[in-house]
């Protein structure tokens, strides 16, 4: 799994070797490091790495073993790799349901409705869902909107 | 080559006058090239030294040629004769049970003789057993017009991706939806209206739902899963939604993100035919009655074809069977 990292450095010569030593004893694998050498902010110099650790807790053991080296953590993020997804929902549903059930998963960046008292009620979902848990999140927002009577429309 | 002409319609027609214009091209690849018979559901016509396609070009119905027709007479009589090579089956689809044109299929391939078929219904209801009782008996059985009318997807698989595995198809396999979906993107129209449009055009079935409810779809689908991807499904296997409920709101909706919404029949770990969003850049979003279809194969990767699925094209691809025939068997006769 991907992680967001970014710490600050203090402005001297051989920090950040000595930082990434941490990274590689607990299994990190940098993918892509930026060293703002020319940025100091108050005294420090903040370098990003995105490093792919085995597990959550080697990324933990990592910040615990930078802190004990005095060095300031910025940013510790895991990355989610999600994709985008538009669905159409035709026909009157319970909204609420909808979104608790078949939507658990995922987060709802935009929709648009049209006609929503009418039968022919219409909304678009633009939603953002865990590239692992698409499959289950479409399967689910189907299983949904059929309980419901409505006909979900979904990308190829 | 002697062929028999199984019915009588709107496809054995534009047939008929297929081979009178292209006689010279046909003659060309067999010169002994003749059409022995035509049945119809009422009787037929024959003669072993060859019926006059000039003249047979001409009539409406067969007991209009002259006084060979014989009325009463059937098929099985005709493929009993054993005198045909090739059997051109084009009678209506009926994918309950695929007669009358299972029958016919069988008879004929239990005869030897080569069978080509634009009819959906004996391949919908039974394309396994038909193609072991075709090998088993030494005989090809070319189906070319059952799906996409003119677009060669059969032969492009069968001769020009014979090492690939294809791991999904997706396709739009129904003229008459796309050009109702096409209308309501288009022209904001209702599908009422663009299904009644749809219907004077004459591009409806008798009955609409056959397209609109994508039980023509369906049956496409079935018949690639199981030629193509060595599926063994059946028609209620294809979880099916058709187009009647897709709004001109929804459609409009679709269109603000940039998808059109389409008819797909998708072959994937299941078969699904149903309305979906397709990328406006796609190159499946097509248009007006066109049909597409989109194969993802693990060398090749994706190949989209596009053509006129239905209607007159479907003689290219009967035709163009017909001839894969006879130059494929032109050392053994």
């Amino acid at each position: 799994m991907k992680f967001d990292l970014t710490i600050g450095l203090a402005d001297r010569p051989g920090q950040l070797l000595k930082a990434l030593k941490p990274i590689a004893k607990n299994g990190g694998n940098i993918i892509s490091i930026i060293h703002e050498r020319e940025n100091p902010s108050a005294g420090f110099v903040p370098v990003s790495l995105v490093v792919d650790f085995p597990s959550r807790w080697n990324m933990q053991k990592t910040i615990d073993d930078l802190r004990k080296m005095e060095v300031t953590i910025i940013k510790a993020e895991e990355i989610v790799e999600t994709v985008h997804i538009t669905a159409i929902l035709v026909g009157k549903a319970d909204l609420k349901r909808v979104i608790q059930e078949g939507l658990r998963n995922a987060k709802i960046v935009g929709f648009e409705a049209s006609a929503l008292t009418s039968k022919d009620a219409c909304l678009k979902l633009e939603i953002e869902v865990p590239t692992d848990l698409l499959d289950e999140t479409l399967e689910n927002l189907r299983r949904v909107a059929e309980s419901e009577g409505s006909l979900i429309i979904l990308p190829i | 080559m002697n062929v028999i002409i199984v019915g009588f319609g709107f496809i054995g027609k534009k047939l008929v006058r297929a081979f009178y214009k292209k006689i010279d091209l046909i003659r060309n690849v067999d010169a002994s090239f003749k059409v022995i018979g035509v049945s119809d559901s009422k009787g037929y016509l024959y003669d072993s030294k060859g019926l006059d396609l000039e003249r047979l070009s001409c009539v409406k119905r067969l007991s209009e040629y002259s006084g060979k027709y014989r009325e009463g007479g059937s098929t099985e009589e005709i493929i009993e004769k054993g005198e045909a090579d090739l059997m051109v089956e084009v009678t209506p689809t009926n994918i309950n049970d695929g007669e009358p044109g299972l029958s016919f299929i069988k008879a004929a391939l239990k005869k030897g003789i080569h069978v080509v078929t634009s009819n959906k219904g004996p391949l919908v209801v039974a394309l396994k057993e038909l193609t072991s009782l075709a090998e088993k008996n030494d005989c090809f059985l070319l189906y070319e017009g059952t799906v996409a009318g003119a677009v060669p997807v059969f032969s492009l698989v069968r001769r020009c991706l014979q090492g690939d595995a294809i791991r999904r198809i997706v396709g739009i396999l129904n003229g008459t939806t796309n050009y109702i979906l096409s209308r309501m993107y288009f022209e904001g129209t209702s599908f009422e209206l663009a299904l009644k449009e749809a219907r004077e055009r004459g591009l409806t079935e008798r009955d609409p739902s056959y397209d609109v409810d994508g039980i023509d779809a369906a049956c496409k689908a079935v018949i690639l899963a199981n030629a193509l991807m060595n599926r063994n499904v059946k028609f209620e296997d294809v979880k099916r939604t058709g187009i009647r409920r897709v709004t001109p709101e929804a459609i409009s909706l679709a269109k603000k993100s940039k998808f059109a919404i389409k008819l797909i029949s998708m072959i994937d770990k299941h078969i699904e035919v149903s309305p979906k969003l397709v990328p406006i850049n796609h190159p499946l979003c097509v248009h007006g009655t066109l049909n597409a279809i989109h194969i993802e194969t693990d060398l090749a990767r994706e190949i989209t074809l596009i053509g006129h699925g239905a209607g007159e094209e479907t003689v290219s691809a009967v035709l163009n069977d017909i001839l894969t025939v006879m130059k494929e068997t032109a050392f053994s006769i």
